[in-house]
């Protein structure tokens, strides 16, 4: 009784079969020898072939269930995957770095990426780097701290060339002050 | 002091922006979700080089009674091409408030301004600071803001003394934890200007 705790109140002969047994039960046994009596029957050939085509088809349905999940997987997730736009993270991180963007004169609404706005982007961006080399050129025949003009002129648009020529002019004369 | 700032930086669009800060909020020191509006204005002084010296001032716009913030980034620092991070020399100065007037008495142009929205994450010594960049239509009044892409920046960055490559090993694991929410990578803004 303690063995047990408390399970068996009397371990006598109706209890024994129960929970000592080791052989299976007695339909269950039959079964068994049937099923290795069929098996020896057919023979070691038969049996591969058997085995062979049962394999074939498991690898089948596995693959037919894995391109089933992949691409609803797929299906559901295009629309979301989408979390960042490489193309903002470049402008942003312009923007902090040197102020591209942030003049405060550009028409807005000129810098959005992913609106119909893109294609001005491009050819602002594209712009304005042509400016920057004309800047540097001009840039070495002066020779003296030049104010907010040559900013403008730097961050500046297609649009803007005329006034960069400008700023270019304004400090030719202001060589004989400095002199 | 001259300090180091490692820089990673990505970007994350509007709609994911709940994704991510839970996110952070998960991965990151047990704080107060912190937000912050800061307003930064760019100086530079032409001298007699080609290239002019810029010095970065920033200012709480809503934490009254907090000083203002100079600092300096140097040139990015041409090492490890295999290193995480941009390594960057800083000086980072508390002033008072009359530090632009201070600065356009000594020869500073303001070259550019933006106001810079968002939150501030802690892990460590790492800072992920996400905010939206507000481009500021009317010089000097920092009401009249538009936004300037439909992204918040993502910035992960440490301030450490020089030479502990081990910060961007650490920069790099902790920007695998937010993939593929944001993709945070060592941007060279000199490649984008």
């Amino acid at each position: 009784m303690r063995q047990t705790e408390g399970r068996v109140p009397v371990f006598s002969h109706e209890v024994v079969p129960d929970h000592l047994r080791t052989k299976p039960d007695p339909e269950v046994e039959e079964q068994e020898k049937q099923l290795t009596t069929d098996a020896a029957r057919i023979g070691a050939d038969a049996a591969q072939k058997q085995i062979q085509s049962l394999n074939k088809m498991c690898s089948n349905l596995l693959e037919k269930i894995s391109k089933e999940e992949r691409e609803s997987e797929s299906g559901g997730l295009r629309p979301n995957k989408q979390t960042f736009n490489p193309a903002d993270t470049n402008a942003l991180v312009a923007a902090v770095a040197f102020g591209k963007g942030l003049s405060n004169w550009r028409p807005s609404g000129s810098s959005g990426p992913g609106q119909p706005g893109q294609p001005g982007a491009g050819t602002i961006l594209a712009g304005s780097s042509g400016l920057q080399q004309v800047q540097m050129a001009g840039a070495p025949s002066q020779q003296q701290p030049m104010l907010s003009g040559v900013q403008m002129a730097q961050a500046g648009q297609p649009g803007k060339m005329p006034s960069g020529i400008k700023t270019n002019i304004k400090s030719a004369s202001m060589h004989p002050y400095q002199r | 002091m001259v300090t180091t700032t490692y820089h990673k930086a990505g970007s994350v669009l509007d709609h994911s922006l709940e994704s991510l800060i839970h996110r952070l909020r998960g991965l990151c020191d047990n704080m107060e979700p912190e937000t912050f509006l800061d307003h930064e204005m760019v100086f530079l002084l032409k001298g007699q080089q080609a290239s002019p010296f810029v010095l970065r001032a920033r200012r709480s716009m809503d934490r009254a009674g907090t000083p203002w913030h100079l600092r300096y980034l140097g040139q990015p620092e041409m090492g490890d091409k295999n290193r995480h991070a941009l390594v960057r020399n800083c000086v980072d100065i508390a002033t008072s408030e009359n530090l632009t007037d201070f600065l356009m008495e000594m020869g500073f142009r303001m070259d550019h301004e933006f106001v810079a929205k968002g939150h501030l994450f802690r892990k460590g010594i790492m800072k992920i600071m996400v905010y939206k960049i507000f481009r500021i239509l009317v010089p000097g009044n920092t009401e009249s803001t538009e936004a300037l892409s439909l992204s918040y920046l993502v910035e992960l960055s440490v301030v450490a003394p020089a030479g502990q490559d081990m910060v961007s090993d650490d920069m790099r694991n902790f920007a695998e934890q937010l993939k593929p929410l944001v993709h945070l990578e060592k941007i060279d803004p000199k490649r984008l200007m």
